[in-house]
């Protein structure tokens, strides 16, 4: 074995979650189509598309999201760490423990900053109130948020602006100690000065954790993502690295979608 | 220029119609409040808060009445209200799309609005008769059987206004469903909850049949749940309906009361939904 | 600002590997920690979910209960008299012999001249309120009129008796005699003496309760109505009449419909409001003017006196029959607001 084949084998990255045949179902229709792929550890992935690609729903698969609903299911398998969350017995709330989301809207509970964060911590440890005052600034540190907000932690979360609450979010997200983030349109409700703190937010966080990033806005993926996917009427068309795909994508459609022909 | 001339005619008398319609609808309400007013501030002293309900031709208060209706309200909502809020909790969260909520939403809406007297007669045939007699407590069970479908319905309603994202949210964190419930959605929703409860104390404060042949009526003080309990809109009705001036005079200081509570649960229902929605 | 080193992620070399891997292991721990929790969580998450369920069902149960309870109640006059008892007039506590026709006769009545006046009158407010009234005036015009349609019945009832019965006796109702006297079928209508309690000043009572319900459900279904859809009517030139005429009224009729009907529910249903002033007599008379009884009057007037077992199986027949009319008001209320939605879905 060569160096550069040596070298290539270290920067093969780890996979982290590994997607196979993955079809999914609302009722009777199908929205995903046998996608195969992997999110690699600590690195960003993102999912581009046009609207109803099956983009966000792919999302809401990774952490069993679409369990709250009826009439939803996934058939085929998505390994975590080898081990496959479709199935029945995995305990879910374990399992979203482990994954965090962000949605496209922030969703700040009613409830004071501090409590916001401490909701999630407070689910599965009982933490004496020195350390769960470090582990909520904690959070709102590794959230870029901390200097905004130490003054006014007890007040609502709701008074805080678009792009605070999603910050808020994340460090919500972050305080429970995932190992994967999902993001879903996280800054399309945003401002650009927002979007822009958010984006450094998520190449700050890829160092510690496995990303997922669904966007509308292929800027976006260019700018954050390692690997970016391209989906369309729920097929997988293309993944790969970002440059790869955006600079010499293999498939028409994908071309055709991000010279914008089409979506 | 007839047709247009037509048009506009039908549309002055239409509009007429309807200034009519509002002026004579508003004004029997106006008349309505006026004369609860008048007549009622006359009897007000403080002996209507001090005194027992007198015997026919002597002067007295509503001490017991009021007592007996606040008693017996309190209890009621205490019943009521735990179980409503765990049904509407149900139909909201757990079983959106069951058919066992299409059902119990169905059925809800017909208790809503189903005659109080019927829910008096339901009482009266499975506790007052089996007891043997009239009794403060099948009263409060008759106010709850009212409590019951108004909170139902509005723990419901304000449950589904909560985002399904702030679940989804809390989902994310891994939460349990009980725990995005009681510590997230009630909490999106308490104003609302609040209010329901306030309603549905408005709307029993003023029942009189559920209680005409639960909780009867009793001229003296009672603090026994277990004996027939004098209650503010049953003294009201028998009151009116006797031939003695100072009943009748006492029966409008009750009404004037009750409206006064009632018109006050309501504009604090008002004020706390109010506040909610500012808020956000 | 930011506390994670930002160099990691391009190092990516084989330390940075075994890292991860460290990582991984420390997390696992934590997942059998967090197992832990969540056995401990789950069975209070089951028992939370199994006792809103039991709560649900407890609301069918009632329901359930109150059918039973007044079928069972019923039961020895529905003996005696069988479906005689729809049809009879008769109502006679010495005798033993009784019938619901007269109570049911008057319960229509009065629930049909409530919604003859109540009806136009509310929808005309509702109009009002959404299209001709000063704006300054709006809010606090449908505060009042919501606030009053909580307003206990009995109030409309102890004001239906002191002030609205002796007024309709002296001023209104020997009026209507003369004015209908010599016309047919309205001079039997208002024949008879001004009694001033009787089904017609019942029926102006619940006329007035009922009012403000219909007035603010229909309002607040008025403003359902998406403004640019008004607009674009009025763009073209349209009244305010053709715009309620042919917009919001079609756009609307669900929701007025079952406004409407869940006020005809609360009409046949009321008690307090319509026992002070009908008069409680057990017979059906061609005349609006003269007393009558409806069901709901009937037995809050008579049940706590009522001697034998009879009589009181005969009242919570009345109760059943009561509540077999309204529930079939409100099912079919809810039955034409669910296939309209489904319709318009």
């Amino acid at each position: 074995m060569n160096a550069a084949a040596q070298i290539a084998q270290v920067k093969a990255p780890l996979t982290k979650v590994s997607m196979r045949n993955l079809d999914f179902f609302y009722g009777e229709s199908r929205s995903l189509k046998d996608v195969t792929m992997p999110l690699y550890a600590n690195k960003v992935t993102s999912f581009i598309g046009p609207s109803g690609c099956g983009k966000s729903t792919l999302l809401r698969v990774l952490n069993r999201m679409y369990d709250l609903y009826p009439g939803q299911r996934a058939e085929g398998e998505v390994l975590l760490d080898g081990e496959n969350i479709l199935d029945p017995a995995v305990d879910i709330n374990a399992l979203r423990s482990r994954i965090g989301m962000v949605f496209q809207k922030p969703t700040p509970f009613p409830m004071s900053i501090y409590e916001n964060i401490a909701f999630g911590i407070r689910l599965y440890e009982k933490l004496p109130r020195a350390d769960m005052d470090a582990r909520v600034e904690g959070a709102l540190r590794g959230a870029a948020l901390w200097d905004e907000v130490k003054d006014k932690l007890q007040t609502s979360g709701l008074g805080l602006s678009g792009g605070q609450q999603q910050r808020l979010c994340i460090a919500r997200s972050v305080a429970v100690q995932p190992e994967i983030i999902l993001f879903d349109e996280p800054c399309s409700a945003l401002d650009p000065i927002s979007t822009a703190k958010v984006e450094e937010l998520i190449d700050e966080l890829a160092s510690r954790y496995t990303i997922a990033i669904v966007t509308h806005n292929m800027q976006q993926a260019v700018r954050v993502s390692d690997y970016t996917a391209f989906m369309y009427l729920g097929e997988l068309v293309e993944f790969g690295e970002t440059d790869d795909v955006f600079n010499k994508p293999q498939a028409k459609r994908t071309l055709d979608y991000i010279t914008g022909r089409f979506g | 220029m007839s047709l247009y001339a037509s048009r506009r005619g039908a549309n002055s008398a239409a509009t007429t119609l309807c200034w009519v319609a509002a002026v004579f609808g508003l004004s029997w309400l106006a008349l309505i409040l006026g004369s609860l007013v008048y007549e009622g501030v006359r009897g007000l002293s403080p002996a209507v808060f001090t005194e027992m309900t007198p015997p026919p031709g002597s002067k007295g208060g509503l001490l017991n009445a009021i007592a007996g209706s606040l008693v017996m309200t309190i209890i009621g909502v205490a019943i009521g209200t735990p179980l409503g809020m765990l049904a509407g909790t149900y139909m909201a969260e757990y079983g959106r799309y069951s058919k066992l909520t299409m059902i119990v939403r169905f059925i809800n809406d017909i208790l809503l609005s189903a005659p109080s007297i019927v829910i008096g007669l339901f009482v009266y045939t499975v506790l007052v008769h089996p007891m043997g007699h009239f009794s403060g407590i099948s009263g409060a069970v008759a106010l709850a059987l009212l409590v019951v479908p108004v909170v139902v319905r509005t723990t419901e309603d304000m449950l589904l206004l909560v985002p399904g994202s702030m679940r989804e949210a809390a989902s994310a964190l891994g939460a349990p469903r009980a725990h995005v419930v009681a510590k997230v959605a009630y909490r999106a929703a308490k104003a609302g909850l609040i209010t329901g409860v306030l309603l549905a104390v408005a709307r029993v404060s003023g029942e009189t049949a559920p209680l005409l042949f639960t909780a009867l009526n009793n001229q003296f003080w009672s603090s026994d749940l277990t004996a027939p309990m004098a209650s503010l809109p049953v003294v009201i009705f028998q009151f009116a309906l006797s031939p003695y001036k100072d009943w009748q005079q006492l029966a409008w200081t009750g009404a004037l009361l009750i409206t006064v509570a009632v018109l006050a649960l309501s504009i604090a229902a008002r004020a706390l939904s109010a506040g909610r929605r500012n808020s956000k | 600002m930011l506390s994670i080193e930002p160099s990691r992620r391009e190092l990516n070399g084989a330390g940075d590997v075994s890292d991860i891997a460290l990582e991984q292991q420390a997390s696992q721990s934590v997942i059998v920690e967090r197992t832990r929790v969540l056995a401990r969580i789950a069975l209070i998450d089951r028992v939370f979910y199994q006792v809103t369920r039991a709560a649900a069902v407890v609301v069918l149960i009632i329901l359930g209960g109150v059918i039973v309870s007044l079928v069972h109640g019923s039961w020895p006059a529905m003996q005696a008299f069988g479906f005689g008892f729809l049809t009879s007039q008769a109502w006679n506590p010495v005798t033993e012999n009784f019938g619901a026709a007269a109570a049911i006769y008057g319960t229509l009545v009065t629930s049909i001249i409530a919604m003859v006046i109540a009806v136009p009158v509310g929808l005309g407010v509702a109009t009002f309120l959404t299209e001709l009234c000063p704006h300054a005036l709006r809010r606090p015009i449908g505060v009042a009129i919501e606030l009053l349609a909580g307003i206990p019945s009995i109030i409309y009832g102890i004001w239906g008796l002191f002030v609205l019965a002796p007024f309709l006796q002296s001023h209104v109702q020997p009026a209507l005699i003369s004015a209908f006297g010599d016309i047919p079928f309205f001079s039997t209508l208002f024949a008879g003496p001004p009694y001033g309690i009787g089904m017609l000043t019942a029926g102006f009572i619940l006329a007035i309760m009922v009012l403000p319900f219909i007035a603010s459900i229909s309002r607040d279904v008025f403003e359902t109505v998406p403004p640019v859809l008004k607009e674009a009517a009025w763009g073209i030139g349209a009244t305010t009449w053709e715009v309620m005429r042919y917009v919001v009224v079609p756009y609307t009729r669900v929701g007025v419909i079952g406004g409407m009907m869940l006020g005809l529910g609360r009409a046949l249903g009321e008690t307090m409001a319509v026992t002070f002033v009908i008069g409680n007599a057990h017979k059906i008379s061609g005349s609006l003017l003269a007393p009558g009884t409806t069901i709901s009057a009937t037995i809050a007037n008579e049940f706590t006196e009522a001697v034998g077992d009879l009589y009181t199986s005969a009242l919570i027949e009345l109760g059943l029959i009561l509540f077999v009319i309204t529930f079939f008001v409100l099912a079919l209320a809810r039955y034409m607001l669910m296939r309209i939605e489904q319709k318009s879905a």
